[in-house]
């Protein structure tokens, strides 16, 4: 790329007080160069205005939309203000967004349009129970037998796309589940995802939005949902723009 | 015997067919909603006009049905309908209002945006 790309960051928020000041100044100081922009989706406490004092352009929904709606809201800005990547962390902190330069150089090196970041690809030290990891692997092993090549975190929301991957979830979102059925609708569309090995935090603050007991229940809806996806008719992805 | 279910028939359908159109006429019911709900009035009204022909031979041996329980299971069929009507209804809404409060949110900030810009420092409200 002749100059700087510009760069996007999303964090979708919900009710995140505790955590998102710290992560907004944490991106701040890794991605200098980069915009950030919360989006708040409907919180009742302080995240909009911690956010707002951290330096970062809020984005406040009316009401709560769940973090798929979120998440289109901050790619329909990137694609609307022109961004050429836009890299999405989750408000709760459990992303490093020291991490954040090895998903560029995916983008950049090995051409592809999203970048994933994966908890279980190397060594990282990430403890989960283990019901959550014959989950992730169970849905893990289906999404690959869709996709066709091996992805190993398909709950991960610590991403990077290019203007192609903005332009396409700025018009199509998932909305249940979007971060599995995100991958299910960038491998209909032709859109090349690779994943890198990143470290994850423990969460800085907040429960997990996935417990134990639900964790099988969790599978087995995302499951449905993306064998439903599967017969979705493919939207339509204009070329440029 | 077959008389009186043919009064209730018809007048529930009757009821039916009235109220839908009461709602039409006063705007709380849209026309493209309501197309079901007079058809399955509709329906029903003529089976209690005719069921000479329901009790035909023909359709009895059909469908095993008699008068009364073709009448319940047609009404029911008509109200399956109407509720997959509705949740396409719904999801249709959904999506809308989750498009417009993304879209307000992003006019939102383009507006405190240009606020910001265009108005000396001191009159922007917090």
């Amino acid at each position: 790329m002749e100059s700087e790309p510009k760069t996007l960051v999303i964090i979708p928020a919900f009710n995140e007080e505790g955590s998102v000041g710290k992560v907004v100044e944490e991106v701040k100081n890794h991605l200098p160069q980069a915009e950030v922009l919360v989006v708040n989706d409907g919180s009742t406490d302080l995240t909009s205005e911690i956010a707002n004092a951290k330096g970062a352009v809020v984005l406040n929904l009316p009401f709560n939309l769940g973090i798929g709606g979120a998440m289109q809201s901050g790619y329909k800005y990137a694609y609307e203000k022109g961004y050429d990547i836009a890299i999405q962390v989750d408000g709760d902190g459990q992303h490093d967004p020291g991490e954040i330069p090895k998903l560029l150089r995916v983008l950049e090196e090995e051409k592809a349009d999203v970048a994933i970041g994966s908890r279980f690809i190397g060594d990282s030290q990430y403890k989960a129970s283990v019901m959550r990891r014959l989950g992730s692997l169970i849905l893990s092993k289906a999404i690959s037998m869709i996709v066709g090549e091996k992805l190993t975190d398909p709950t991960s929301g610590f991403r990077a796309a290019n203007r192609r991957a903005i332009q396409l979830f700025s018009a199509n979102y998932p909305q249940d589940y979007p971060e599995p059925e995100a991958m299910v609708l960038l491998h209909q569309c032709g859109l090349v995802m690779k994943e890198v090995p990143v470290k994850i935090n423990q969460r800085y603050s907040g429960e997990s939005s996935i417990t134990k007991i639900r964790s099988v229940y969790y599978m087995v809806k995302v499951l449905l949902a993306i064998f439903v996806d599967c017969f979705k008719k493919r939207p339509v992805l204009k070329i440029g723009g | 015997m077959l008389i009186k279910f043919q009064v209730i028939i018809g007048l529930l359908s009757f009821i039916l067919l009235v109220g839908t159109f009461e709602l039409i006429r006063k705007g709380r019911l849209r026309e493209e909603y309501s197309i079901l709900w007079l058809f399955t009035g509709g329906v029903t009204l003529l089976f209690s006009f005719w069921p000479q022909f329901f009790l035909s031979q023909f359709i009895t041996r059909i469908t095993g049905l008699f008068y009364l329980s073709a009448v319940v299971v047609i009404a029911f069929l008509f109200l399956l309908l109407i509720v997959l009507h509705f949740s396409v209804v719904v999801s249709k809404l959904t999506d809308r209002n989750k498009e417009l409060a993304q879209r307000h949110a992003l006019l939102e900030l383009e507006f405190k945006e240009l606020k910001r810009r265009t108005l000396p420092p001191d009159t922007v409200s917090p």
